[in-house]
């Protein structure tokens, strides 16, 4: 639809889009031949839109350079007639030039301008205009300026520069309206700056520098059309330095000043910030710590809150005991024999250390306590994990050899029985498969996790005191022999054990207690804290107990509390100890259910009454405010053997 | 007696002074020219002035519009359509001459009335121009409010002209036309190369005759302020 129309438009505007109204290219033809150019109007203008002229080329047609070949024909819109008229008057002054006067000139009506060869009948070329459209006024003149201003610097200054308008363009009358544009530029440069449109007659210019020559100019178009005219002449610009020695004053003062004050800055900032910097430059050197608890503590004395961080659930991470504090003890003397023999003295009983041991297994028939050192590290993880692992120790090893799955009563001891000189003791669980038929009580899956104690101290290390599941009872527990005799004194401590037949309360445990109390014990015992039906979790108890020295040693075992009915899995852990000074630290009693027995009997028992009552947690009325829940005195060790 | 009266004079005059002041000085208006039917004491300087403002604002942005127009929709070939005589512009009732010559010589009741009918020849076609721009899909915005803008300024040119005229003239015949939405006399599609070239024309034409108007006016102050020199170039 719209194909037809755009061809019909399409050759004249592609003939009269070649050439504008006011300004033509030489050359610009759609011709072939670039060195032949055909004959072509140039351009036509106006000065002041009253009067106009055209001009044009012959080209390179030799034929038709001498004049009167070619005329200029023009035509008006408003003519009666539509012939072409002959170019009003020739210029004898310019060549091909047409110029048309006040009295051929006419606003607001289309004008058609074309090169015509008479001789030939050709028309070479056509142009239509409006005489408002082709206006190109004459340059301003009077163009001066005057000076404005210069910078306190010297360096800068604004001029004025003024112009008036052609005077061929009827302004007053209100004819022509003029826009002019003023431009300058450096006198060397090359490059103009152009200033914006100015509707009057003058024009500011800032930003010159002394000493540099402007030139400037302007030229004028009519408003709202873009046909600027040639411009004016220029005009020279020049302001001459000011030579100012001030200005270089002002300059290093500054300087100067800026350098004290940035001087003065620093200092405060280092002044203030001494304290960092010097954290900064010379960091402090790390003091020791004990993880997990505030050394301010230490020092002020808080026992409290120490004990109770140490027992506390993060006891986990507590497992740097200092190693001094252990290594005078032997382990001889955590062994607590019979009521009889008040004293064991350090190094006197060695040769007793089996029976002692012997002893105590027999008084703890009924439920195997056994020793169980815990590792420092993570033992309630193992227990809990309770994977039958044996750690690679040659003490394991050892332990394994000197072990024997004997249908031995033995009760495993959950928990720590004696463990204060023995930081690096490794509990060894070792589930004893022969041990865990149907003696086992009535909890599914148990496995008697028999937890012995391996490696531990130099001090102790050639006492025979190692200690060897002799027996498994057969509601569980684990008997306990010497690793030396094997199966000796099995039968000593059924008396014993008759008579410790319950380890409820703990008065009878405590005197017991208090008779053997010595100062020689000086270790710490960690307690299953047991909870109802099951085994407690690292977290659920601990006990400490600093080593006194006025204190008798004593072994408390701690029970672990049976796994319950609903607790398929029975978890021996062995909670991690500390020894702390010489304070006794108060025992934290995990929250235990009245019923003790049931809770601190062992792993192999049965949650019956029958557990021995050293097993059963003995809250001590002396210098130990709590009483461990399930430790095991040196006189239930007896009853432990069946 | 005599002096009793004239005393009985004086007396009132000081009375009704601040009356007498009121009715002869001309109140002073400040409001739009579109309003200047309510503020009708305003003198003829000033609204010449007010008159002229109008008539160069518009053709400026008349010609703003056009130059907008050509770059948008305007195939290349088909610009500077000052080159192509097919184009016309819708003639007017009576004829312009052209020179200045001529134009010096009209008079002043020619050139305003000359001013008020190209005015008021212009008000429909522009509308029209605008709801034809509005069918365009990219047309820019600034081009549609320019057209607008130049239809509500065309009306209180014309107001002003007629104010003018009564004034200058002190023909009270003349009334303001109303105009009413008409039909749009082309339908054809928006964008087609017939519709945009016609578009174009409509606006060229425009800018041809806002120059006209403006240049008018121009001629018709400068009468005002020095006759002599107006006339003889």
């Amino acid at each position: 639809m719209a194909a037809p129309s755009f061809l019909l438009l399409f050759p004249l505007g592609l003939l009269s889009a070649v050439r504008s109204a006011s300004l033509m290219d030489p050359g610009s033809m759609t011709s072939s031949d670039p060195s032949v150019q055909a004959p072509h109007l140039t351009g036509c203008k106006s000065r002041e839109q009253e009067t106009f002229r055209c001009w044009w080329s012959p080209g390179s047609f030799q034929n038709l350079t001498e004049p009167g070949a070619l005329q200029i024909q023009y035509w008006k819109k408003n003519d009666l007639t539509k012939e072409w008229k002959e170019c009003p008057d020739y210029s004898s002054s310019v060549r091909n030039e047409c110029f048309f006067n006040k009295n051929n000139t006419v606003i607001w009506i289309k004008y058609c301008v074309r090169l015509h060869s008479e001789s030939q009948n050709k028309t070479y070329d056509t142009l239509c205009f409006e005489l408002q459209d082709i206006v190109h006024p004459d340059p301003p003149v009077a163009l001066n300026w005057t000076l404005l201003n210069i910078s306190r610097s010297g360096l800068n200054y604004d001029i004025m520069a003024s112009w008036e308008p052609p005077p061929s363009a009827d302004v007053s009358v209100g004819w022509l309206t003029l826009v002019y544009e003023v431009q300058y530029r450096r006198r060397n440069s090359s490059h103009w700056k152009v200033l914006e449109h100015e509707f009057g007659t003058q024009q500011s210019i800032y930003g010159l520098q002394t000493g540099e020559a402007y030139e400037v100019r302007v030229h004028c178009a009519m408003r709202a059309f873009n046909n600027f005219g040639e411009f004016s002449d220029v005009i020279f610009v020049h302001v001459p330095e000011i030579p100012n020695k001030e200005s270089t004053f002002p300059v290093t003062l500054v300087l100067i000043f800026g350098a004290v004050g940035v001087a003065i800055l620093l200092m405060l900032i280092i002044f203030s910030q001494q304290q960092r910097l010097m954290v900064i430059l010379l960091p402090p050197v790390p003091a020791p710590k004990i993880k997990g608890i505030d050394p301010a503590l230490l020092k002020k004395g808080k026992l409290d809150e120490l004990n109770f961080i140490l027992s506390g659930p993060g006891m986990g991470a507590l497992h740097s005991y200092p190693p001094d504090l252990y290594q005078d003890v032997p382990w001889v003397e955590f062994i607590e024999l019979d009521a009889d023999e008040p004293e064991p003295g350090e190094k006197d009983n060695q040769s007793s250390d089996s029976q002692r041991l012997l002893g105590h297994n027999n008084h703890h028939t009924n439920h195997g306590c056994f020793h169980g050192l815990s590792i420092p590290d993570d033992d309630s993880g193992r227990a809990s994990s309770y994977d039958p692992e044996l750690p690679d120790q040659e003490t394991l090893m050892l332990m394994a050899a000197l072990l024997s799955c004997q249908p031995n009563k033995v009760e495993p001891c959950l928990g720590n029985c004696s463990h204060s000189s023995t930081p690096s003791l490794d509990v060894l669980e070792v589930p004893c498969p022969g041990l865990q038929a149907p003696d086992l009580p009535p909890e599914g899956g148990e496995r008697h996790l028999v937890q012995t104690q391996l490696g531990g101290p130099q001090s102790w290390v050639n006492m025979d005191f190692y200690a060897q599941v002799s027996d498994v009872t057969p509601t569980g527990g684990v008997v306990l022999s010497p690793g030396q005799q094997v199966g000796a004194p099995e039968n000593t401590p059924t008396t014993k054990k008759d008579k410790k037949g319950k380890m409820e309360g703990g008065e009878e445990e405590s005197e017991e207690e208090e008779e053997r109390r010595t100062n020689k014990l000086k270790f710490q015992l960690l307690v299953v804290a047991p909870e109802a039906g099951g085994y407690t979790t690292e977290s659920s108890g601990r006990q400490m107990s600093t080593p006194d020295p006025s204190s008798p040693g004593e072994v408390y075992h701690t029970f672990p509390p049976p796994s319950a009915e609903s607790k398929p899995h029975q978890e021996a852990y062995l909670p991690a100890t500390t020894l702390l000074g010489d304070y006794q630290s108060p025992y934290i009693l995990p929250d235990s259910p009245p019923d003790v027995d049931f809770q601190h009997s062992l792993l192999l028992n049965p949650p019956s009454p029958q557990r021995s009552p050293t097993c059963s947690p003995q809250p001590p009325s002396k210098p130990l405010p709590v009483m461990p829940i399930g430790y095991l005195t040196p006189d239930l060790l007896g009853n432990l053997s069946p | 007696m005599n002096m009793m009266q004239v005393m009985q004079n004086v007396v009132w005059a000081v009375l009704l002074w601040p009356c007498l002041v009121s009715l002869g000085v001309p109140l002073e208006c400040k409001d739009e020219q579109g309003s200047i039917i309510l503020c009708a004491s305003i003198s003829k300087e000033k609204l010449l002035d007010r008159v002229i403002q109008h008539a160069e604002l518009i053709y400026r942005v008349s010609e703003e519009s056009c130059t907008l127009f050509e770059e948008m929709f305007v195939p290349f070939p088909m610009r500077s359509q000052r080159n192509q005589a097919g184009y016309t512009c819708a003639t007017k009732a009576f004829p312009i001459p052209g020179s200045k010559s001529e134009i010096q010589q009209i008079s002043d009741k020619w050139l305003l009335h000359s001013v008020l009918i190209l005015v008021q020849s212009w008000i429909e076609p522009l509308v029209y121009l605008q709801t034809t721009l509005d069918r365009y899909d990219d047309a820019p915005d600034t081009l549609l409010k320019k057209t607008k803008w130049v239809s509500e300024k065309l009306l209180s040119l014309e107001q002003g002209v007629v104010v003018l005229i009564r004034k200058m003239l002190d023909d009270d015949m003349l009334t303001t036309s109303y105009y009413e939405q008409g039909v749009a006399p082309y339908a054809l599609q928006p964008e087609v190369l017939e519709s945009v070239l016609r578009d174009y024309t409509l606006l060229s034409c425009f800018k041809k005759d806002a120059h006209k108007m403006e240049t008018f006016l121009k001629l018709l102050k400068c009468r005002q302020t020095d006759k002599y020199s107006c006339f003889l170039h």
